[in-house]
């Protein structure tokens, strides 16, 4: 008998697809986004408002994993934007090949900005790299101020968490401060944004952590881009693509539903 | 609920690190607190999917580990396997 030490994640292949996903967003400068909460934390909610309010001529797209239906991607096809439905069937996390395979045909270079809504799991998703830039944790205030202490592991990999639903605070029994201080007992540099996605409160702090972590994005890639002298494209890098930017939008324009 | 998913990549990276002649009788695997994965459910998953499967019989070995002594908390890896001389049909 002959013991061999391995010292391999688990989830290589997962990893492996994820980095190949990280590199290709990153060459074109677009800034990924996995969204994690548990059902009904308003997810979609949020991506619905966000959508709105982004500038009309971003070009982003949004996958959204859900376990059964077509609805989340029927009310974000609302904005304009490229969106398809990831169906797991079944599983309560998305992994990394359901991400590629539904970006398939979609260049990943004429996205700046790429959304995804993972399937509402507060627990499954956290393990399975999407080769996104972070992970954003959505805890509503009907949930309990405990959530993150309950759940560590998400609270732990979020560079971001964003409490929504602070219209309901009247009603239910959360300290915000609580939460606050537990999620930062569990990974203290987590950034923290209040929300309602219904009243709008919170919403222009979060549009304005988006703009600044897709700058931080585009500047990364630029660097890295000069750095293989090779031209850098994003979020901000628009007129290069000025001429090809038409039939891109056309292509992404006509990407509806699967 | 994501322990069926975990326990096939084990099975999965044990295939690809079994080279010909020798056969994998165990696996040993480190979960660490933060990762989200029920250590007596990995093992009820493992043992259902090994059983059919043409690497039956391989036993499973689990450390869990917390965040402490150098470990992170998020280890969710494969940390050793044990193989055994099988003879090759030539
Ligand atoms: N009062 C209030 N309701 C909200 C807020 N945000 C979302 N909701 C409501 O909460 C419910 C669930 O929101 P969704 O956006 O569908 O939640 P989700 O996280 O996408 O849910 P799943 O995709 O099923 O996991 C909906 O009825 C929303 O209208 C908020 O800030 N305040
Ligand atoms: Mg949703």
């Amino acid at each position: 008998m002959n013991r061999v030490v391995i010292e391999k994640s688990i989830l290589s292949e997962n990893n492996r697809i994820a980095a190949e996903l990280r590199e290709a967003l990153t060459a074109s400068g677009a800034l990924a986004l996995n969204f994690i909460s548990s059902p009904g934390s308003g997810k979609t909610m949020l991506l619905e408002k966000t959508l709105e309010l982004l500038p009309a001529h971003t070009r982003l797209a949004v996958l959204t994993g859900d376990i059964q239906t077509d609805n989340d991607a029927r009310r974000l096809l609302r904005y304009g934007h490229p969106v398809r439905q990831i169906c797991t069937g079944g599983a309560c996390h998305l992994d990394a090949a359901m991400v590629a395979k539904h970006l398939e045909g979609w260049l990943l270079k004429v996205v700046q900005l790429l959304l995804i809504e993972n399937v509402g799991n507060l627990v499954c998703p956290t393990s399975y790299d999407l080769g996104e830039d972070a992970k954003i944790v959505i805890l509503s205030v009907t949930e309990g101020d405990d959530k993150p202490l309950k759940y560590p592991g998400i609270f732990r990999k979020a560079e971001l968490m964003i409490l929504n639903k602070i219209d309901l605070l009247p009603h239910v029994p959360f300290q915000l401060e609580l939460a606050r201080e537990n999620a930062r007992r569990i990974h203290p540099e987590i950034e923290i944004i209040e929300t309602s996605c219904t009243t709008g409160a919170g919403l222009g702090q979060w549009m304005r952590w988006l703009e600044a972590r897709a700058a931080k994005k585009v500047a990364a890639a630029s660097a890295a881009a000069t750095r293989n002298h090779s031209q850098p494209g994003g979020w901000n890098a628009q007129l290069e693509v000025q001429c090809q930017r038409r039939t891109r939008q056309s292509r992404l324009h006509a990407a509806s539903v699967d | 609920m994501h322990e069926m998913g975990i326990a096939s990549s084990v099975l999965e990276t044990v295939r690809k690190e079994s080279r010909r002649g020798e056969r994998a009788s165990r696996v040993g695997v480190r979960i660490g607190e933060f990762v989200a994965v029920d250590p007596d459910s990995l093992r009820f998953c493992f043992e259902a999917i090994v059983k059919t499967s043409d690497l039956a019989p391989l036993s499973l070995e689990i450390e869990w580990c917390r965040a402490e002594g150098g470990r992170r908390g998020d280890e969710l890896q494969i940390a050793y396997l044990e193989f055994e001389e099988v003879e090759v049909a030539t």
